[in-house]
């Protein structure tokens, strides 16, 4: 696993992601089901960390209440130092809208609208001035200038990924969630869309929160954690070190 | 078992299929039972004025012969001929009828206990020694019920005043008051002697086939004064204005099953897709075909059989109350083959649009488990469209009995069906063409519109005809009940006053003063008998057949003269009052006799005789409450002879103190009540508005189930968009902006394509096929109310995608 980049300007800066006490229940059959406990997390700005865990561990789940698509049974997540899952719903949607982004497994572009358009949606949705030159600015950065007109059901699963990602980074976002990026691709594919997710996140200095099965891809990332059973570890060097909890404190870089 | 039954019940999809299964079933069954009902109205209301299937009419009593085929029929005889009733040595002529216990066979007879009484149905004739009288005999012979009155030798008991006879013509031409007694009291009379003119008619009723053959066997057996009358032959009306409302209702109707079978075609595509994992998974069981058969479309065929009920039987229960609130006598009048097609009509619905669909379960392949595909291939395009084409065709021809009207059904569905797909798809590009400088709620909405046509197109195309025909269907039939209203004006009069003088007029003009009734204007009347035609004696001139149709002649006219013609009536012929001594005669009386323009006619008065010129032959609508006249004078045409002056007016039903107050001023006119059939004419007149009501109402139903069919197979794709929109970070306003500007946009479409077809390609076809002009009216609004409706229920039902958590994207649910 590779070392942490921990750099000067960066330790001066205010956390840009805080999760503190962070958990989640939910009603189940046999009573209030934990799906994720004790999360305590901090993220600098342009850092990256990848999130592991086996199937059913709450990675999805975490993914949600970090980006504030759900809020915590106990806890709270701070964006930018300000209080964010407190907001209600349409302040936390309009608060992502203005400093984060998305990249799913799924792609989930919008069928009825071609490429161009679908990366202009959530500069649109910004207020962002020029949409259009942005939009195809970095289309042509993914390398799909030739493909602006062209609707999902005819682009292939690698095109549409990096429509996303176009759409991800076109909002210039100083957070970006990454949800199994690479998991309904190739092997071939899935690799390519690796190499552009990282490429664009050093040049823009993106902050990068990743959840995958892939290790490779996981191994990229500054920082790498794993979930078991609802509470969150530091992945360790490759080595016989047992895993050790981590808080928010003993983590921050 | 039951529960097998029941499993689909708890899918959406299917709940949707079955309540347009439902919805097309009470809408088809409904039609098919309602015609049934009118043809068979129709029929008795001929058979009513005829009295009997089949009449045979002559001037004396059948031969023994005769009497032996009519023998064991049910029968009833009346003898008709006119006399003198006499009261304390005052007379009076009269149109008597003597009936035996057998009459009415059809109809019922009206009568009331005093001169302002309400009346009351009397299911059989005057018991022997009773008379009933009409209410002029009253007036006439100042008598009242309880009096003792004698024709010939002998006294009958006057026991009833005579509202409505079933086999009463209506109209003012005779002149003489009608009375009934019993045909017991006949003989001792002693007034059928030589020289009276008597008509003796035995009214019969029976079967098609017993009245058929009864007819060719006593055809054979006719004496030449004898003739024979049944329902085909007798002179009826023409069902013009019922055809007319019957085309549109059809019309609704197909289009109601169109839209629920575009409704079961979604709500099955929806379904299929929902099982298509069940089938995949019995095939990797190792199930053969029949299996999947018979355990996914066989249970979908049983479980939709009680929905394919309940339509036919809320339809039966619709039509029974309607019977019975009209107090149509006997049982529904639906033939097997109609009760048949009512059965099989939803059903044929299922098969053209359900079972193609259904089919592709069986060609889920098992490796589809495997691969996570579970998508069922649909049968061919070709299968699945000649289905849905074929089934309009057939259920047309379930509902019109002619193919004339069914030429005329299908020209308009082929018309809607090519003819709206072309209109609406530049519609559609233009919108998604000037979207890109929209706002972006809006743009969002468009093309969400503009590039699934697929989906959009036939949901706009059935929004569109569902508007279309509720405006056109609703503003056909309300012109169409206008007209009749127009002849029924809320305060149409509802007494006549006869034999009024001109010396009467300021007393009877104060009391309508004083009543503030509603008038008419006055006519002269002059009685008269047409005696010469181009100086030939009538008998001479009109052959026997001729006159034997004809109660026209040999009785007294009323004799009117106008400045104006009555505005129900029409030339159909000549000029209107051209010279002096001119005069108007109405059409089918004139073809009766024979007359044309240029013939001269003589009428023998009380003062001598008239001579006139037809100068114009007049169409005549006898459904009005008004007066109307078979001979019309031109102004001082009948100047010197003696005028007596018919008039109406509106006073509310059973206000008989006030009119009593009228009679005792002037005791000699004659008033009459036509409450009772005024009431049964504004009775119709509501019925069909309210079947007009219905229409629309179900059409709406229709238009609505589409739509939600097809919010509900994209229920899924909209979810995830909206979804993705929060996540992107817009707000529910956004989704709000989004989701009406959709369903704005969407059923603006609709309505403005509508509009155009209202006033473009449907609207010459309206005056061609109903031969009627549209006139502008706010009937063509209702797209835009329709529009306003059916844009918030799509709101609503796109409630549920709305509020699809954002998180759902992160899980497996794409």
């Amino acid at each position: 696993m590779k070392t942490p980049l921990q750099s000067e300007p960066l330790l001066q800066t205010q956390p840009l992601l805080v999760a503190e006490s962070l958990g989640k229940t939910v009603p189940g059959p046999d009573g209030e089901l934990t799906l994720l406990e004790g999360i305590d997390f901090t993220l600098s700005p342009g850092q990256s960390v990848a999130i592991t865990g086996p199937s059913g561990s709450g990675k999805s789940t975490l993914l949600g209440l970090l980006a504030g698509l759900d809020t915590p049974t106990s806890g709270q997540v701070l964006l930018e130092g300000k209080p964010f899952s407190q907001l209600d719903e349409d302040g936390r949607a309009i608060r992502r809208g203005q400093l984060c982004a998305f990249v799913f497994q799924h792609f989930h572009l919008v069928n009825d609208l071609n490429a161009l358009e679908n990366v202009m949606l959530p500069l649109e949705l910004k207020g962002a001035a020029n949409p259009k030159v942005t939009a195809s600015h970095w289309l042509e950065r993914v390398g799909l200038e030739h493909r602006l007109k062209h609707f999902p059901s005819t682009l292939s699963g690698g095109e549409q990924q990096r429509v996303a990602l176009a759409r991800a980074f076109a909002v210039q976002p100083r957070l970006l969630f990454a949800d199994e990026p690479t998991g309904s691709l190739d092997h071939a594919n899935g690799g390519r869309i690796g190499e552009l997710l990282f490429d664009l996140n050093r040049e823009t200095g993106t902050a990068l929160v990743l959840v995958t099965h892939d290790e490779q891809l996981a191994g990229r990332c500054q920082r790498h954690l794993q979930l078991e059973e609802g509470r969150l570890f530091e992945k360790p060097e490759p080595g016989p070190v047992s895993t050790k909890e981590i808080s928010a404190r003993d983590a921050a870089p | 078992m039951i529960k097998a039954w029941l499993r689909p019940w708890r899918d959406r999809a299917f709940q949707l299929l079955a309540l347009a299964i439902i919805i097309a079933g009470f809408a088809l069954s409904s039609i098919i039972l309602l015609h049934a009902e009118l043809e068979q109205r129709f029929a008795v209301r001929t058979a009513e004025m005829l009295g009997g299937e089949l009449t045979l009419t002559g001037t004396r009593a059948p031969e023994p012969d005769q009497r032996e085929l009519l023998k064991n029929k049910p029968i009833a005889t009346v003898v008709d001929f006119s006399t003198v009733l006499v009261h304390n040595d005052e007379l009076l002529l009269v149109s008597a009828r003597a009936v035996d216990d057998h009459y009415p066979l059809y109809g019922q007879m009206q009568t009331a206990q005093g001169r302002f009484d309400k009346a009351q149905a009397a299911p059989q004739g005057p018991s022997p020694g009773e008379l009933w009288v009409a209410d002029q005999v009253l007036d006439r012979l100042n008598v009242k019920p309880g009096d003792r009155l004698a024709i010939g030798s002998k006294e009958l008991l006057l026991s009833a005043v005579i509202r409505q006879l079933p086999d009463q013509s209506a109209g003012f031409y005779s002149m003489s008051p009608r009375i009934v007694f019993n045909a017991k009291d006949l003989a001792s009379t002693g007034v059928l002697g030589p020289g009276t003119r008597i008509t003796y008619r035995q009214m019969i009723s029976g079967d098609a086939a017993t009245i058929a053959k009864l007819q060719d066997n006593l055809d054979a057996t006719l004496r030449p004064d004898q003739r024979l009358e049944d329902i085909e032959n007798a002179a009826v009306r023409s069902m013009g204005p019922l055809r007319q409302l019957t085309l549109w209702a059809n019309l609704a109707v197909l289009l109601v099953a169109m839209l629920c079978g575009a409704t079961i075609y979604l709500a099955t595509s929806e379904r299929v897709a929902r099982r298509a994992r069940l089938a995949g998974l019995l095939r990797s069981f190792g199930a053969p075909r029949r299996q999947i058969i018979s355990r996914l479309l066989g249970a979908e065929f049983i479980a939709i059989l009680p929905a394919s009920a309940a339509g036919s039987l809320l339809s039966i229960g619709l039509i029974t109350i309607i019977h019975q609130s009209l107090d149509w006598q006997g049982s529904l009048a639906a033939t097997g083959v109609q009760w048949l097609t009512i059965l099989i009509a939803p059903l044929v619905l299922w098969l053209a649009f359900a079972l193609p669909r259904l089919t592709a379960l069986i060609r889920v392949p098992a490796i589809d488990i495997l691969n996570q595909r579970n998508k069922a291939k649909p049968l061919s395009t070709n299968i699945e469209l000649t289905a849905a084409l074929g089934a309009p065709v057939l259920l047309a021809g379930f509902l019109t009995s002619s193919l004339a009207d069914l030429g005329n059904l299908l020209v308009l569905l082929v018309v809607l069906g090519a003819g709206l797909p072309a209109l609406l798809w530049p519609l559609l590009k233009g919108l998604d063409l000037i979207s890109g400088k929209l706002p972006l709620a809006s743009r969002l909405a468009l093309r969400r519109l503009s590039r699934r046509p697929a989906l959009t197109l036939p949901l706009l195309a059935a929004l569109t005809m569902a508007m279309a025909v509720i405006a056109l269907a609703g503003q056909t039939g309300n012109q169409l009940l206008d007209e009749w209203r127009s002849r029924l004006p809320e305060q149409a009069p509802n007494h006549f006053v006869l034999n009024l003088f001109e010396k009467d007029f300021q007393v009877f003009n104060q009391w309508l003063d004083k009543q503030e009734a509603v008038t008419q204007p006055l006519y002269p009347i002059v009685r008269g008998r047409l005696t010469e035609i181009n100086g030939v004696p009538v008998s001479q001139a009109v052959t026997k057949e001729k006159e034997n149709r004809n109660e026209a002649l040999n009785r007294d006219l009323a004799l009117t003269e106008a400045a104006d013609m009555l505005a129900s009536n029409k030339i159909n012929s000549g000029a209107w009052h051209p010279a002096k001594n001119t005069v108007s005669v109405e059409q089918e009386l004139a073809d009766r006799l024979g007359l044309k323009l240029g013939d001269k006619l003589m009428f023998i008065t009380s003062r001598g005789s008239v001579n006139t010129e037809i100068a114009s032959l007049r169409e005549v609508d006898w459904d009005t409450f008004e007066p109307n006249f078979y001979f019309m004078f031109a102004p001082g045409g009948l100047a010197e002879q003696d005028i007596t002056w018919l008039t109406g007016f509106w006073l509310p039903d059973g206000d008989g103190k006030r009119l009593a107050e009228l009679m005792m001023q002037l005791p000699h006119i004659t008033l009459l009540d036509v409450n009772t059939l005024l009431n049964k004419a504004n009775e119709i007149i509501g019925q069909a508005s309210g079947a007009t009501a219905l229409l629309a109402v179900l059409l709406m139903i229709a238009a609505v189930l589409v739509l939600t069919a097809a919010l509900l197979g994209g229920q899924a794709q909209r979810g995830r968009d909206n979804a993705l929109l929060r996540t992107l970070g817009g707000d529910r306003a956004l989704l709000y902006r989004v989701t009406w500007a959709e369903f704005i946009t969407l059923c603006g479409s609709a309505g403005l394509a509508a509009t155009i077809i209202i006033f473009s390609a449907l609207y010459p076809l309206t005056a061609q096929l109903l031969n009627d002009t549209p006139t502008l009216s706010y009937w063509q609004l209702t797209p835009l109310l329709i529009g306003i409706v059916v844009a918030s229920i799509g709101v609503l039902a796109s409630r549920g995608a709305l509020n699809i958590p954002a998180l759902s994207l992160l899980r497996d649910e794409s």
